[in-house]
């Protein structure tokens, strides 16, 4: 199935270059990084740009290391680099762990997380990862960058904050305090699938908790009903079956082609249990190794 | 829509020329330069049926712009099969394939695989090839001949 | 090693079924004769069943090609800078007439050489019945249905262009079940069925949407079940499902200048799309011989590629063209969507048990939803109605198959030819039924199997088989009886075991040809167009070959099918080629011996009877220590006393064709006629274990016993075992096909329509092989491949209720079905 639309292609050496080129095309351009949708949505028709701007030369947009208190991501990094770095895995382990997820070894060596954020599907697996740790999408455009909590982030299926002329540089996630985490993810197969409900839960010290959710409603969403129910006290079945409770009334799941409403909601019940569980567990250094599913 | 000019290494050889920038590596490559063991299975990344080294790592050529190849080092199962390594041999004394439409892209697979992990566990050898799709085998013949190669090297 | 039966059919003291009570029918025939086993002329010492080559695990000849990249398959063959592309323009509705298609747009586009209408090609086609067009012609019949196709320089020119043919519809209501297109307001899909051509044993009824209703009457039904002690009755429904072989179709068509055609196909049936491409053309005064049909390595089949479907596109389109070769690919979607699928079924079951577990009546009705097009479907249909018992021996039988036309996809041949889709609603009752009799379902099964001599559907013997061994190996393997522990406080582990049976579904003429070529070095090139489908075709044909002539696997070539070069094959289809191709390939092998024989008795005086073959030499018994090795005679022959030569090249001759084989029955009645040459029977079994809060089904062994007959190559039969498992465990598991309301699919790529990754394997698959011989197989052989599949849906469905106690009567049995059942309570 070709590309039929034509386009220019351009691939920037300098910031100003890439956005003087995104302003120019204004509303026609597209940024390319792994390319593994946007090149999906060409071929389908659903995506015509007559530029694509290769962002894979621009040095800001490198680099995956820890500065001042949180980890920069920048918007090259791809998932197949988030799973082999030892920081990413010691401090970020639900990012690791959510990372494993996505799609496939051949998808994830082009596949970046910022590309991910982009594209801004509800059922984005590295969503409940950023949203429990509060992370921030760094953004520039000609007028100047923008910090977006991702909280903000995303606005509606396949919809972002990202305004017509900007290029996200980056993800900046704030270093968060040791914690136990779990993504659960519901897939059909074991195997590459999209999830038909994903599950982000970090465990901290003191009864502290933080769920989100994704594929369970138009956008990803952080469960705070769900996480005041939990917070402050000892987990115990009790406890999980009131914050089970909540669910409904934090997720808005559809029937799609994947998954009817009703197993979204039974599931999201369900995996929130156990991920309660072994993100509890981990945080005691016990429970199940991270990347060890809990379906 | 102007033609990039692209400088690449193609399975060792440094090629210049001309790409459509709509033109995906996957055409480039069975298109243009007749570099025929990448297949065409689903276009979508899917499949894997399309897999190439790009530096070294597993790409989905039907995922990348050809003008992307730049300055890359784009290797195939062609290069590889000039000398055939031993988990193609396994592969071939096992009868592991049944169609052989998905080989290349599970061999390119596992020969990532055992380039990063030596010893990998079933689950990782699994893990490996679960972008790749095959209809014909039930993967326990390619599953047990990646084992067997990569428990001969650690032996 | 089993020894070889070579004993035809007993005949048991069954008499056939009675039409009127006292005499038999004229179409009784006697019990089938059977071809004498060629008496194998080896080394003198080997006994008849100690053979070399046959029964080993060869490795397969095509395996290096396959590893190293350098098989070619269709897609991968070039055809230069002439090389044109087109892009079909589809059908966005369900069943419209079509009023007009305006595509002056698309021809004023650069590149764009011709756009072609269904006006271009007002041609029909079909392999049983001619149901089919090129084109659509003044309707359309379901979504994605080709409609128009621009023929471009290259395919995104083509691509753009097609989007700009404009096409009007009024629309019509789409028929899309198959029960209610029975209903007497339904509307007519077909309004012209009287009037189609098709193959004497189909009975369409004009004016209704019933392409054919096959009708098996056997015994007294009604008798049958006033005998029985309980009668267990209900509906299983399928849905459609796809093949997913990972190789698109793909189709290249030249027509050239002096009026040939030739036609590079993904194909599993050359020779069947040479006739079609023949006669769908004629009307271009194109012959038999002026069309050429070449087909490369088939990167997978599994039925998806047997008869014509997207190829018709490619021939049509090349004679639009004329001297330029025209390439049509389709897309994965297209794959999906405009393709062959498999048919969904609704089936009603009604059996009638005694107490002591003798079943004594059968009633089967099965709704096909069949499609836009049934030329191959509908002889699913009639397998089915032939054969829907299952292994039993039920004397009371009554059995319709309605092959239904619906506004779908046309449906046509999958892996195991509806086999598959009636033994989930049988096996599942068969089950249900032992379960009900407080009977183990095992004992059940056995104690009404079906064995040699019983009587089938149709008023013939069963063939040999080794059904209860299957039987009996399987419980072993999966320890049935055997309670397991399950790995968690959520999860429940369930185990069952059924049966399953397949012939091959062909018409009875359906032949198979050989040709075989020795070379200057005694290597040697065999001709079949038995094609290489992944199966391991050619491997097995080198293995039958050297097993007579003695030269060695490693010299022997076996190419896929050129029709131009190789001899006719009907197709590579219904898990019959290892038994009719390699009868063929056999009888070729002995052809060419007893060309040796004649040459070396006529100049050196050996007696032919003293002489055999050893290690690619001819010997002789009564002169020991004389060899002579085949490079010295094979291509220059022998030299004669007075130095002239005799003899010359050895090409060997086969064909095969089953001519006890008959189609015609009474059609009331099924009686009558030998439509199925044989059956091959088997054993699935498995034990699963449940997640009950997620629904999750993990297979922790699957165990299946197929009656091969004789194994010819071991290795290549738990290939198919261990792949036609996954593929039968993921029709049960996972996949389905989705419409909406509207016809439309919804699911037509490898995210939606998901198949299983290496990570969704079983734990562990147990093959089993059991060899009770076919008399006129080679070697004692026959097919398998398809039967691998078979077992799978309702051995999940009665693991799942042995587990959970849920029985869930329609197919896919999902994680999330199995979940939402056990929440229900």
């Amino acid at each position: 199935m070709p590309i039929a639309c034509e386009f220019e292609y351009y691939k920037p050496k300098t910031l100003p270059e890439a956005l003087a080129l995104l302003a120019k095309h204004k509303g026609k351009a597209q940024a390319l990084a792994g390319g593994t949708d946007l090149l999906v949505w060409m071929k389908e028709g659903l995506r015509s740009p007559e530029a694509v701007v290769d962002v894979k030369a621009l040095k800001e947009l490198k680099g995956l290391d820890l500065k001042g208190g949180a980890l920069h991501v920048g918007a090259r990094t791809t998932f197949a680099e988030l799973i082999e770095s030892k920081l990413v895995k010691e401090k970020f382990p639900l990012l690791w762990e959510c990372s494993r997820t996505v799609a496939s070894v051949g998808v994830r060596n082009r596949a970046t997380l910022a590309g991910n954020i982009c594209s801004a599907v509800p059922s984005l697996d590295s969503a409940p990862a950023l949203l429990t740790y509060e992370a921030v999408v760094l953004v520039q455009g000609s007028k100047g960058k923008r910090d977006i909590p991702i909280s903000q982030w995303f606005t509606g299926p396949k919809k972002t904050a990202l305004k017509d002329g900007e290029l996200v540089l980056g993800v900046k996630i704030p270093l968060p305090k040791k914690h136990g985490a779990c993504y659960a993810k519901l897939g059909r197969y074991r195997g590459e699938d999209l999830a038909q409900v994903g599950v982000g839960i970090m465990a901290l010290a003191n009864d502290e908790y933080r769920v989100a959710f994704c594929a369970v409603g138009p956008t990803p969403m952080r469960a705070k009903r769900i996480e005041n129910a939990l917070n402050g006290n000892k987990l115990s079945d009790e406890l999980i079956c009131r914050a089970q409770e909540l669910v409904p009334q934090e997720i808005k799941p559809i029937s799609d082609i994947r998954s009817s409403k009703e197993y979204r909601l039974h599931m999201a019940g369900v995996m929130l249990e156990r991920g309660l569980k072994a993100a509890a567990a981990r945080l005691a250094g016990e429970g199940p190794a991270y990347g060890e599913s809990v379906l | 829509m102007k033609k990039v000019s692209i400088q690449f290494k193609l399975n060792g050889v440094l090629r210049q020329l001309k790409a459509a920038p709509n033109d995906t590596l996957l055409e480039l490559l069975r298109d243009k330069l007749g570099v025929k063991s990448p297949k065409t299975g689903c276009d979508r990344g899917d499949c894997g049926t399309c897999t190439v080294f790009m530096d070294g790592r597993t790409v989905r050529a039907c995922l990348v712009l050809a003008p992307e190849a730049d300055g890359r080092e784009i290797t195939t199962l062609e290069a590889i099969s000039k000398n055939p390594s031993p988990l193609q041999k396994e592969f071939a004394k096992r009868n592991s394939f049944q169609c052989g439409f998905c080989a290349p892209g599970i061999v390119l697979s596992a020969t990532e695989l055992l380039k990063k992990n030596k010893r990998p566990t079933r689950e990782e050898i699994q893990e490996a090839i679960a972008g790749n799709l095959c209809r014909c085998t039930g993967y326990t013949p390619i599953i047990e001949a990646i084992e067997a190669v990569a428990g001969k090297r650690g032996a | 090693m089993p020894e070889l039966k070579t004993k035809p059919h007993s005949k048991r003291n069954h008499e056939p079924p009675k039409h009127d009570g006292s005499k038999k029918p004229a179409w009784v025939k006697p019990a089938l004769e059977l071809p004498p086993q060629e008496t194998p002329r080896t080394a003198p010492e080997a006994s008849q069943t100690a053979y070399k080559v046959v029964g080993t695990s060869a490795e397969r000849i095509d395996g290096w090609e396959k590893v190293t990249g350098a098989a070619k398959f269709t897609d991968d063959i070039e055809f230069g800078p002439g090389l044109l592309y087109a892009c079909v323009v589809e059908s966005p509705h369900a069943h419209a007439k079509i009023k007009r298609i305006d595509t002056r747009a698309a021809e004023k586009v650069p590149g764009v050489v011709k756009v072609a209408t269904g006006k271009d090609f007002p041609f029909k086609f079909g392999l049983y019945m001619k149901d089919r067009y090129v084109f659509a012609q003044d309707r359309v019949r379901f979504v994605g249905e080709q409609v128009a196709a621009v023929i471009a320089c290259d395919p995104k020119t083509a691509k753009r262009a097609a989007a700009l043919v404009k096409a009007d519809y009024e629309v019509l209501p789409p028929v899309l079940d198959p029960v209610k297109a029975l209903e007497k307001d339904s509307a007519l899909i077909h309004p012209d069925l009287g009037k189609y051509a098709h193959v004497p044993w189909f009975f369409p009824k004009a004016k209704t949407n019933i392409a054919h209703w096959r009708k098996i009457r056997k015994g007294d039904v009604e008798k049958g079940f006033r005998e029985a002690d309980f009668i267990l009755e209900d509906t299983y429904t399928v849905p459609r499902y796809a093949h997913c072989a990972i190789e698109p179709h793909s189709a290249i068509g030249l027509f050239d200048a002096s009026g040939r055609l030739s036609m590079w196909t993904a194909s599993q049936s050359p020779f069947t799309q040479r006739h079609g491409f023949a006669e769908a053309l004629s009307g271009l005064g194109l012959s038999h011989k002026d069309v050429r049909v070449i087909t490369p390595y088939v990167g997978g089949g599994f039925g998806g590629k047997a008869g014509i479907s997207m190829e018709i596109l490619g021939a049509a389109l090349a004679t639009a063209v004329k001297g330029q070769p025209v390439k049509v690919m389709w897309s994965r979607a297209q794959e999906f969507y405009n393709t062959y699928q498999r048919q969904g079924v609704v089936a009603k079951v009604k059996l009638g048990v005694k107490k002591n577990g003798l079943i004594t009546a059968l009633e089967h009705t099965l709704y096909w939803d069949a499609g836009a097009y049934v030329e191959y479907g509908a002889n699913v249909v009639n397998a089915v109605g032939l054969s829907a018992t299952g292994p039993y021996k039920i004397d009371n039988v009554k059995i319709d198959s309605l092959c239904v036309y619906t506004n779908l996809p046309p449906g046509g041949p999958y892996r195991g030819f509806g086999y598959s889709e009636f033994f989930f609603g049988l096996e599942s009752h068969i089950t249900r039924a032992a379960r009900q009799l407080k009977m183990d379902p095992v004992a059940f099964r056995r104690k009404n199997a079906i064995r040699e001599g019983d009587i089938l559907t149709y008023g013939a013997p069963m063939n040999p088989n080794g059904l209860l061994e299957a039987i009996d190996k399987t419980a072993a393997a999966i320890e049935w009886g055997k309670p397991q522990k399950p790995s968690g406080p959520d999860k429940a582990v369930g185990k069952s075991l059924v049966l399953f049976w397949k012939a091959p579904a062909m018409p009875p003429n359906a032949s198979s040809c050989a040709f075989l070529k020795f070379n200057e070095d005694a290597s040697l090139n065999i001709l079949v167009s038995g094609m290489e489908i992944g199966q391991g075709l050619l491997t097995v044909m080198a293995q039958i070959a050297s097993e007579i002539l003695t030269v060695p696997v490693s010299k022997i070539r076996v190419e896929t099918p050129d029709t131009d070069r190789n001899p006719y094959e009907w197709q590579t289809v219904a898990s019959h080629v290892t038994w009719g191709c390699g009868n063929a390939v056999k009888r070729a092998a002995l052809d060419a011996r007893e060309q040796i024989f004649d040459v070396v008795q006529r100049t050196l005086h050996l007696s032919k009877d003293s002489l055999y073959l050893e290690d690619a030499k001819v010997k002789c018994r009564t002169k020991p220590g004389w060899e002579l090795p085949f490079e010295s005679f094979i291509i220059a022959g022998i030299e004669a006393e007075d130095h002239t030569f005799k003899g010359g090249p050895v090409m060997g001759r086969g064909m095969f064709m089953p001519e006890f084989s008959s189609a015609i029955s009474d059609p009331e009645t099924g009686q009558g006629g030998h439509p199925n040459v044989h059956y091959t029977t088997g054993a699935g079994g498995v034990v699963l274990e449940i997640d009950k809060r997620t629904g999750k089904a993990k297979v922790l062994k699957a165990a299946l016993a197929v009656d091969v007959g004789k194994a010819l190559n071991p290795d290549l039969i738990r290939g198919q075992v261990t792949g036609g498992m996954l593929q039968g465990l993921a029709t049960v598991l996972y996949e389905d096909m989705r419409f909406d309301e509207k016809g439309r699919l919804l699911n037509p790529s490898f995210s939606d329509y998901k198949i299983p990754t290496a990570l969704d394997i079983p734990e562990v698959v147990i093959p089993i092989i059991v060899e009770s011989a076919q008399p006129d197989g080679p070697f004692g052989a026959r097919g398998m491949g398809e039967h691998t599949m078979i077992p799978a849906a309702a051995m999940v469905a009665n693991a799942v209720e042995d587990a959970v106690g849920a029985r869930i009567k329609s197919m896919p049995l999902t994680a999330e079905k199995i979940a939402l059942e056990l929440n229900k309570k």
